[in-house]
């Protein structure tokens, strides 16, 4: 009996019965920078969860694991954070290739998946219709149709008609390239020119010799932050004249915003620190406050508004029964730094939390990140060099 | 025609910056006889030490350029003493294994002190240009190439012009009988090895100032490198240029008039290799 007593006060003590969330973030590798940028998001809202009284009351314990942007081991960590860790609810995710590397283990171990990243529509076949699957980013056909609204902008406005796309030759890029032409001249643009590149090679100058023979006024370039400068050097090398050089990388080099270099190129982001929204303000004041300093990278607050919705779902629903939590999850309707966040079906899964009204253009300027469409979120007129 | 010549250009001036790469591998090659598999991690170090001086010193990357060959030679030869001379005389495969296991040490070290981040340096030169009418020379990959150019001279110099080149050629021809004429094999052994990793370090200022430093930024440079000197043929420096030439222009002739050839560009030093020993074996057998 005394050993039984024991026993119980121990684990009362060691905090047994609180909820437990795994997040799995590529904390180094390719994309590190938004994978760091996410683990503050997650410790900032795991610190205001916890003082105002933790989950389920008592503080919620979380779990951070490194996928290393490498599937291979992606696999591995999910499988320890579910079996071994035990914990109760999964979070995190950045990448296309390892979301779908560990969707064969999420389905084996039915967990309850709430998803900031992978955008790629192979992720999205791979959860179709999975009743334990939020996912919080725009899927790619979400990002695309937010390009294509800016580009018809530029086509009326500026005449911008003919577009060059350059595209990493992985997953990343490759997927959906021929989607994403057709829907381009669909919509009344002249694809001059397609071209692969392999990220991280550095070598531009065929690549760009090729464009400046096609004349192109928007140069579309799909890839990772390591070819941001090489490109944008390139470019300027070669004296080639764009209306506009956009990129969609996941994340841009550290510092690449002050140079030259970087003016006036553009790119998509889901929030930016001078977004005008209440939110917004309040999250970058609660990150000022306790990392000394303001992250310009979106997947901070998304991995914020991720922690704290799914911990709120959890009290709502008083337990950690993962169907009284998904019913949960369903209903949440808050405001946040992106705007306000409901849940609704997408093409294939039934909980997509942001849209394309969701997405931001913005252009490097003056050394900062510069929010110039839609309209009504610029902050300054866009600088179009045609 | 344009696209043409500037597609040559283009694959001259990158061939520069393979050239400097290479350089270093095929002067450890040809005196030590070890392939050197941590090769692209000294040319990594280079880039985050002349990133580190131009971002906390406020020093140009390229004016760094003397102190970051002299760190980085001091840590060569930290690695020979403690590592490379232990292996000279085993089985080629415990070399390879060895250099295999420094380069995945260096490359975890830099991600565990640096985190795996991109990190690039902004210089006034970066984006400078000679425009010769409808050409341009890309400012930065003609100060590669005209370095690669006189650093394969000054090596050549060195070799067979000089008392320590005299003996570094004994050394690669025969260990045992310039030991019994006197050679201090070691410290010629010592002194290549750091050479050659300084020259990594050389190649890797300059692919900072042109790309960006990170720790796995030496890997596509290393493979290239290697097919650069399986080309001029193992330890020949003066075929170092050629190939490197070779490479660059096929390179580029590939990705600018094969359809989809972006992608196909690291297939071409694989083909390379290939086309090279096939040629070889074929000479061979004659």
């Amino acid at each position: 009996m005394k050993t039984l007593l024991m026993t119980v006060g121990l684990l009362a003590l060691s905090g047994a019965g609180a909820v437990k969330v795994g997040v799995l973030l590529p904390l180094s590798g390719a994309s590190s920078v938004t994978g760091q940028a996410a683990r503050s998001g997650y410790q900032l809202a795991l610190d205001e969860i916890n003082r105002s009284g933790g989950v389920l009351g008592k503080p919620l314990e979380v779990v951070f694991a490194d996928d290393g942007s490498a599937p291979a081991k992606a696999v591995p960590e999910f499988v320890k954070l579910v079996t071994v860790d035990r914990v109760d609810f999964m979070a995190g995710g950045v990448s296309s290739a390892t979301s779908i590397a560990i969707s064969g283990p999420a389905k084996q171990y039915n967990t309850f998946m709430a998803w900031i990243g992978a955008a790629a529509v192979p992720v999205e076949d791979a959860f179709a219709d999975d009743k334990y699957f939020f996912h919080y980013h725009p899927w790619a056909y979400y990002n695309f149709e937010a390009i294509l609204s800016y580009f018809r902008y530029l086509k009326t406005y500026k005449g911008a008609k003919n577009i060059a796309i350059a595209y990493e030759d992985g997953p990343f890029g490759s997927a959906g390239i021929d989607a994403t032409v057709a829907a381009f001249r669909k919509a009344g643009f002249n694809v001059v020119l397609q071209e692969k590149f392999k990220t991280g090679s550095g070598n531009f100058g065929p690549l760009v010799s090729k464009a400046k023979a096609v004349n192109p006024d928007i140069l579309y370039w799909i890839g990772y932050d390591t070819d941001a400068l090489p490109l944008a050097t390139e470019i300027r090398q070669q004296n080639l004249k764009l209306g506009l050089l956009y990129g969609t990388p996941p994340s841009w080099p550290v510092g690449f915003e002050k140079n030259a270099l970087a003016d006036n190129v553009a790119g998509l982001s889901l929030w930016l620190p001078g977004s005008p929204q209440a939110e917004s303000r309040k999250f970058v004041a609660a990150y000022k406050a306790k990392f000394g300093t303001v992250t310009e990278e979106y997947f901070a607050p998304l991995a914020y508004v991720n922690l704290k919705t799914l911990a709120a779902a959890i009290n709502r629903a008083g337990s950690t029964d993962k169907d009284a939590v998904a019913a949960e999850l369903a209903k949440t309707n808050v405001p946040t730094p992106f705007g306000p966040l409901t849940f609704s079906r997408s093409n294939k899964t039934q909980y997509q939390g942001f849209k394309a009204g969701n997405w931001l253009h913005f252009q490097f300027q003056g050394d900062a990140r510069v929010p110039v469409f839609p309209i009504k979120s610029a902050q300054k007129p866009m600088v179009y060099g045609r | 025609m344009d696209l043409f010549l500037q597609t040559l250009l283009n694959g001259l001036l990158q061939s520069g910056l393979y050239a400097l790469v290479a350089s270093g591998l095929a002067l450890a090659v040809g005196v030590l006889g070890i392939v050197n598999f941590a090769h692209g991690e000294f040319l990594m170090i280079g880039a985050f030490l002349a990133w580190a001086a131009s971002t906390y010193l406020g020093v140009d990357p390229l004016l760094a350029m003397p102190l970051v060959a002299a760190a980085v030679f001091a840590v060569g030869a930290f690695t020979y003493r403690v590592s490379i001379r232990h292996v000279l005389l085993a089985p080629e495969l415990n070399q390879m294994l060895l250099t295999f296991g420094l380069g995945i040490l260096l490359q975890n070290l830099a991600l565990m002190l640096l985190g795996g981040n991109t990190r690039t340096v902004s210089t006034p030169y970066q984006a400078s240009s000679l425009q010769l009418g409808a050409l341009s020379i890309g400012g930065p990959k003609a100060v590669a190439f005209a370095l690669a150019a006189v650093v394969l001279g000054a090596l050549y110099a060195v070799l067979y012009r000089t008392d320590l080149g005299r003996q570094m050629r004994a050394v690669a021809q025969n260990r045992r009988g310039a030991q019994l004429i006197g050679i201090n094999v070691d410290r010629v052994y010592l002194i290549a090895f750091s050479v050659s990793c300084a020259l990594a370090a050389v190649a890797g200022v300059l692919v900072c100032v042109l790309l960006f430093a990170s720790p796995a930024v030496g890997l596509v440079f290393a493979l290239k490198a290697f097919a650069i000197i399986v080309m001029a043929g193992l330890g020949n420096l003066t075929g170092v240029l050629w190939a490197s030439a070779l490479l660059g222009v096929s390179e580029a002739l590939v990705q600018t008039y094969v359809p989809g050839g972006g992608g196909w560009s690291d297939a071409v030093f694989f083909l390379m290799i290939f086309g090279t020993l096939v040629l070889r074996s074929f000479r061979g057998a004659r």
